[in-house]
Parts: structure tokens; C-alpha cells; sequence
């Protein structure tokens, strides 16, 4: 089985450690697949303009020059630790209602998708990009910093079609509700700092190769989440 | 007035005894180098290569629990050794230790070295590392046993260095001292300072003057048959401080007990606080019960402590005060001194952290006088004479003080 992880952040937006650090981390710890996503953050609001303005975000004239860092680092991290590293986004679509916030993974991604767009237009181009789309932290998230998401989960009726993977789990918090409405599921760190390494994981019963992995997590066969803990 | 004199008299004492710890980690890194020279003539021209036909084949037994901070490059230093016959065995307790998956990444990544990953399930005393130990030395092959800890990152030369002191036939075991690097959050911060300048002092100094072996068991070479000799593993299954018990007896036999200059990396990247002063109270416990009244001499070695304690029990003056500024000053260049000799490429700032940690080994000090239990790797023993483990009676009366903690922690989680 794959130990996997597909939400990393970094430097790049609200990650408290470096690109390269990050992959130290989860290479030294045995990891066999990762994905660097980092916060691509809505414009539109005050929320958005904020994470521009502290760089907390990918932007569109960032954007070539974190997909090559992540490429590099990719190359790097096959070569020392044979783990794999995937690049996305984290579209962070921020609003002061908790009922109108949304992020969405976008795993295997090639161009920028601006998170200012609409909904279907963003799961449209990520599918044009064949890239994986994973629902995060789709439900009340216990973390108290945390502000929950909750507009895929209430609108699931409509975009659910669209997406590949909703987050049966999140760094502590577990969303009984995707299990419950069978949806196809993965786990993650949604990693900020070093101590979120322990926390829910993915393992995929597939090759380690992007297509595999994707086919994996679509098809939802042969995915376990497990809790990493040291 | 007497009070802050007679701490002025104790703290002079403390800085009296780190310049003689730092003078025998000089001293210690002088000899190595002198044997590296006499051993090639010329290191510069030779390499790293010690030119010597002694070279015996070594089984590295390198016992895993857990992931260490930097697992993987430790594992693949001991790997990448410019040696010519050794195998290394990674030895857990199950597949599902998060550290086997690491181990079995490397025998993967280097198909054509001598590795081996085995889990075995053992039991047979309470010291969880040596129940680890006991299945790896039971299919160790060569004749000389080395045993790394997981925490260990080292250099090529690593094995050739430490090796060459069994030349000589009376050596019956060879440890090597430990830097602590790569700090990057206050536990290990205060971890890596106090490796270096306490733990490493204290070892480089019972070696040079007293003459006692003082075996720090993140590495030590011996012989099967000196090890044998001293009732093999089994003979300290039971014991907290193995590796102190181990050169002990090497000592007892007649057999010598070598302190190489060599240093290996103790690789301590994101400490917390609750874990440095967890290890530091287990390490002052066992060195409670093995060195009884002499355990005293650490406080009085805490120049930086003394030197605070009139600032509380007399009054916070100027005097007082800058005193203590005085002596912690002293005590930040000591440190830097030692951490640029031992290259250990440290934040020059977190130098100035080394006071806070000074004061923080003081008040930890005291703990052992009022505790016997200790937490290891997840279990709790009580330790007896000689650091003799015995399994803690969970369900006695009087531990209804943990009981009663545990409580609470579960609670507020």
C-alpha cells in the first residue's frame, strides 16, 4: 500500500515551513506519495485581498515559477526517497459565511485556474487539465482556528457530479457524513506545520505513477485511511 | 551578603568545571586527529582512507522504534560506509512501526549492500531497546557488533575510524561522542546545546581525568566474545542504562573501554520542550541510581543555575543580576567556542538560549530526588539500584497520583 498525503502546504501561501523542507519532512518519514497544494485564494473579497497582499496565495504570475520549483523538487525527492510528489492547488474560495466558503483540491494540475471563478467553470478546466478534484474538509471542522467550509457539502445535490474525492478526513477531524452519503474518500494532513505529519493519511493498493493514483482515487477501490501517529 | 558569596563560590566552582570539560573536548578532538595523522602519515594526502589492513568484518545493529527527526538520512549514513565488509540490521518490533517502512525504503534503494529489515517480536526484558537488540544479534554474522542508534546519522569514514581502535586487543569497547545538530524549534535547541556542552564535557571529562568508562550507547563497538563475556544482551535486558552497564562490566573483565574522537551526529530537528525535559529526567534518574552522592557534582557543575539562585533567595539587586548576566555571558562564549570547533553549524542566536536551558537542567535536577518512575518509549517503569528496571505497578495505591494525571489529560483532550 501507497502512504499517501495530498494536501501540503508551504511558504508559498500559509505553510510554516519552505517547499524543500516539506519534502524533506515526508520523505525522511518513509511517505510514497504526496501532492504540494498550496492556497490559490479568491480576489474578490476582503478575506482574498488579504492573502494577496501577505502572500499567502499562488498567484497567476507566481504561478509557472511554483510549478517548477515543485517539478524540481519532484525530481529530487524520486531520486532520494522514491516518493513521488504531485503538484496542485488548493482553490480557496473565502467568504465571512461559513455556508459560502469552499476548497477544493485540484491534484495534477498544469495551468492556473484563477479561484475567482465559478464553481463550474473551475471543476470544468480542472477536468479539461485531467486533474483530480478532492472536496476538503467538507464539513464542521473541530479545530477552533478553523474556519469551516461547508458550500460543497450544502450544495453536494449539484457539484457532487464534479467532484473526484470529498476529504473523509482531515488532520484530527474525521466527516462521518461522506461515509455516510458514500462518497468516494481520501484523507489528509492539510499540512501547515510539522506537527500535522501526524495525523489521517491515505493508502492506495496501486502503482506509484500519477495515472494510477488518479485512477485509484476515482475508481475509490483499494483506498484505506489510516492514522499516522509516531 | 554571605548568601550571594557563598553562590559567587559555587558558581565559580561550575565555571571552573566546564573550562575542564571544555579542555577535554578539545583534548579529545586532538587525539583523534593525532591518530588519524600517525595513522597515514598525512590525512591530506591520503583522504579519508585509514591505510591500515585492520579491517574486520562488522555487523551494524541498528535497533528502530519509532521515527527519529531525520530517519532516513540516518539510516542511509550508516549505509553509504567507505568500508569494505559490513552488514547493517534494522530491527524493529512490528510492521507497523512507521520506522519500517523507512528501513525497508533503503534496503530497496540499495539492493546491493548487506541489509537486512527484521521484525521479531521480543520480550525478553523490560529495556525495549535491548529486546530489539536481542533478534538482530542473534543473526549478526561477523564478529565485531556495532550498534548504532536510530537517532545516528554519521560519516563515511565512520566505520574505519571507530574500528581502529580494536588494533589494539585489549580494547573491549569503543564508543564515539555525540554532536547535536540541526536544531529548528526550542526543544531541540536546548537539546543540541546541552548535548554539546554538558553531556559531551561530562563524557570527554570522566575519560580524561577520572579514567571511567562513560559509554553513551548511541554508539558502541565490541567484540561477540568480549560482549559474551559480560553475559551477552540478556545479561542487561532488565537495566535502564545499558550502555552504561555494558562498559561497566567490559571494565570489570579487564577490558578497555575507548572513547573515540570521532563524533557522530545526534540529528534533533523538532524537539519539543516536553520531550527534552522528559529525556533529561529519565537521563537524571538513571544517573541518580548509578551515581548516588556524586549525582551532586552536576548541580554544582550548573555555574548558570548558581548563579541565578541569589538573584531568589537573597534579593534581585544590580549585583545580583549582573552577576548572573556575567557568568551566563561566560557560559554563551563557552558554548560557541565548543559549537565551532565541533563545526554543529548552529543559529549563532540560539547560543543565547543556553542560560534558559542551563536553568531549566537545574530545576530538572531536583526531580529524580522525588521520583523513581520513568516514561520510556511509551511505558512506565520504576527504576531501582544500578538503573534496574521494574515494570510500574499501575494499579497500587500510591501511583493513584498518575492515575489521577492521566485522568485529567484524557479529559481535557
Amino acid at each position: 500500500m501507497l502512504l499517501c498525503d495530498f494536501h501540503i502546504h508551504t511558504k508559498y501561501s500559509d505553510g510554516s515551513v519552505g517547499l524543500r523542507r516539506a519534502v524533506d519532512l515526508f520523505g525522511q518519514a518513509g511517505f510514497d506519495v504526496i501532492a504540494i497544494t498550496d492556497h490559490v485564494v479568491n480576489g474578490d473579497t476582503s478575506f482574498g485581498r488579504l492573502a494577496h497582499r501577505f502572500r499567502f496565495s499562488v498567484k497567476e504570475d507566481n504561478f509557472d515559477e511554483y510549478m517548477s520549483n515543485v517539478r524540481r523538487e519532484a525530481d529530487r525527492a524520486f531520486e532520494k526517497y522514491g516518493m513521488l510528489i504531485i503538484p496542485g492547488v488548493e482553490i480557496s474560495k473565502n467568504y465571512i459565511s461559513s455556508d459560502k466558503s469552499a476548497h477544493i483540491l485540484i491534484i495534477d494540475i498544469k495551468e492556473f485556474i484563477p479561484a475567482c471563478w465559478s464553481y463550474e467553470k473551475i471543476f470544468l478546466e480542472a477536468k479539461d487539465q485531467n486533474a483530480l478534484i478532492v472536496a476538503c474538509h467538507p464539513h464542521h471542522s473541530s479545530e477552533m482556528a478553523t474556519r469551516d467550509t461547508l458550500f460543497l457539502w450544502n450544495n453536494r445535490d449539484k457539484y457532487a457530479k464534479y467532484i473526484d474525492a470529498w476529504e473523509i478526513a482531515n488532520r484530527d477531524d474525521v466527516f462521518n457524513v461522506i461515509s455516510l452519503k458514500k462518497f468516494p474518500y481520501i484523507a489528509n494532513s492539510d499540512f501547515h506545520r510539522v506537527r500535522h505529519i501526524y495525523s489521517w493519511k491515505t493508502l492506495l493498493n496501486c502503482d506509484k505513477d500519477t495515472d494510477s493514483i488518479k485512477q485509484c482515487i476515482r475508481h475509490n477501490k483499494g483506498v484505506a485511511i489510516t492514522l499516522f501517529r509516531n | 551578603m554571605e548568601i550571594f558569596i557563598f553562590f559567587v563560590c559555587l558558581a565559580g566552582i561550575g565555571l571552573v568545571a566546564f573550562g575542564f570539560q571544555i579542555w577535554s573536548i578539545l583534548e579529545k578532538l586532538k587525539t583523534e586527529e593525532k591518530h588519524n595523522i600517525s595513522g597515514c602519515g598525512n590525512k591530506s594526502f591520503c583522504g579519508r582512507i585509514h591505510p591500515a589492513s585492520f579491517r574486520p568484518g562488522i555487523s551494524v545493529l541498528k535497533p528502530l522504534k519509532g521515527l527519529d527527526d531525520n530517519l532516513f538520512d540516518n539510516l542511509e549514513s550508516l549505509c553509504l560506509q567507505d568500508y569494505p565488509e559490513y552488514e547493517v540490521i534494522f530491527s524493529l518490533q512490528d510492521h507497523n512501526d512507521p520506522a519500517y517502512k523507512v528501513a525497508r525504503k533503503i534496503k530497496d534503494k540499495y539492493p546491493e549492500k548487506d541489509i537486512s529489515v527484521i521484525t521479531e517480536r521480543c520480550n525478553a526484558g523490560l529495556n525495549p531497546k535491548v529486546n530489539n537488540l536481542i533478534p538482530a544479534y542473534g543473526i549478526a554474522k561477523y564478529d565485531y557488533i556495532l550498534i548504532s542508534d536510530s537517532n545516528v546519522m554519521a560519516e563515511t569514514d565512520y566505520l574505519q575510524d571507530t574500528v581502529k581502535h580494536m588494533e589494539d586487543s585489549d580494547v573491549g569497547l569503543v564508543s564515539n561522542i555525540i554532536k547535536g545538530t540541526n536544531a529548528r524549534s526550542l526543544g531541540s535547541v536546548f537539546e543540541n546545546l546541552h548535548l554539546n556542552s554538558f553531556i559531551m564535557g561530562s563524557v570527554c571529562f570522566l575519560d580524561k581525568f577520572l579514567k571511567m568508562p562513560c559509554v553513551v550507547g548511541k554508539s558502541m563497538l565490541m567484540r561477540r566474545r568480549d560482549l559474551e563475556a559480560i553475559g551477552g544482551f540478556e545479561a542487561v535486558k532488565d537495566v535502564l542504562a545499558e550502555d552504561y552497564v555494558i562498559g561497566d562490566r567490559m571494565h570489570k573483565i579487564g577490558r578497555k573501554v575507548v572513547l573515540s574522537g570521532h563524533h557522530i551526529m545526534n540529528v534533533n530537528e523538532y524537539w519539543g520542550i516536553r520531550k527534552f525535559i522528559n529525556r533529561h529526567t529519565r537521563w537524571g534518574k538513571l544517573r541518580w541510581k548509578i551515581g548516588g552522592a556524586s549525582y551532586l557534582s552536576e548541580l554544582l557543575s550548573n555555574a548558570v543555575f548558581m548563579s541565578f539562585l541569589p538573584v531568589l533567595l537573597w534579593e534581585p539587586s544590580r549585583l545580583t543580576l549582573g552577576f548572573a548576566a556575567g557568568v551566563s555571558s561566560i557560559k554563551i562564549l563557552g558554548d560557541i567556542y565548543i559549537g565551532s570547533r565541533l563545526k554543529t553549524n548552529m543559529n549563532p542566536l540560539f547560543y543565547l538560549l543556553s542560560p534558559a536551558k542551563d536553568l531549566l537542567i537545574g530545576l530538572i535536577w531536583f526531580v529524580p530526588l522525588l521520583s523513581n518512575s520513568v516514561v520510556w518509549r511509551g511505558n512506565r517503569y520504576t527504576i531501582g539500584r544500578d538503573s534496574m528496571l521494574y515494570k510500574y505497578p499501575e494499579s497500587a495505591f500510591w501511583s493513584w497520583g498518575y492515575r489521577f494525571v492521566n485522568a485529567v489529560k484524557a479529559r481535557v483532550a
